[in-house]
């Protein structure tokens, strides 16, 4: 099992990935400070 | 979130399942106007297209997290016409974190999507009577008012 999120940094790469797979995509904008 | 939140197991689990996750720095100001984003934590579910169907704004504990986002996928699907998957989504949100903040929007949705996909209007009554019965003061419950004019 992961043990982590397996996030992605790029999000033409999970929009891609998404139209793949037809799971959409979570987004989440942080503030890594 | 990253403290708390995202290193949960169950929360691992649920969003590696379901979503293709993403995180962006809120260095990236061109990102953030395009989804007019100016707080974080901000968390959207997006389509292919990227084309937003759910946002939450601020801190989840794990379980309030995983509900708003059963929610969430719901919202996708109810957008997107997959109504046996939205439906399932809202369903579960209500079945596994029955005491979650989300749960009223869920019923809400539940009865929302059971409409569209039959245009039986019931659902939305039953959805009114039971917000009413379980969460009178949810807001939810005030935005289901129009529907007691259903016949139950």
């Amino acid at each position: 099992m992961a043990m982590q999120v397996g996030w992605l940094d790029h999000l033409a790469k999970a929009l891609e990935t998404s139209a793949r797979t037809k799971k959409p995509v979570l987004l989440d904008f942080y503030n890594p400070q | 979130m990253g403290a708390v939140t995202y290193p949960d197991k169950a929360v691992i689990d649920f969003v590696d399942y379901n979503f293709i996750p993403v995180q962006i720095q809120v260095t990236d100001a061109a990102l953030m106007q395009k989804y007019n984003v100016s707080w974080t934590p901000t968390i959207l579910v997006l389509d292919a297209d990227g084309q937003e169907h759910y946002r939450s704004v601020g801190f989840l504990a794990p379980g309030e997290f995983i509900a708003a986002l059963q929610v969430g996928k719901g919202r996708y699907y109810l957008d997107t016409e997959q109504f046996p998957e939205a439906r399932a989504m809202f369903e579960e949100a209500i079945s596994q974190n029955p005491d979650a903040n989300a749960v009223p929007e869920a019923i809400f949705f539940r009865g929302v999507t059971r409409y569209k996909h039959t245009h039986d209007p019931k659902p939305l009554r039953e959805a009114y009577d039971i917000l009413t019965a379980k969460y009178p003061a949810s807001d939810w419950t005030k935005r289901a008012e129009p529907y007691k004019l259903i016949p139950a």
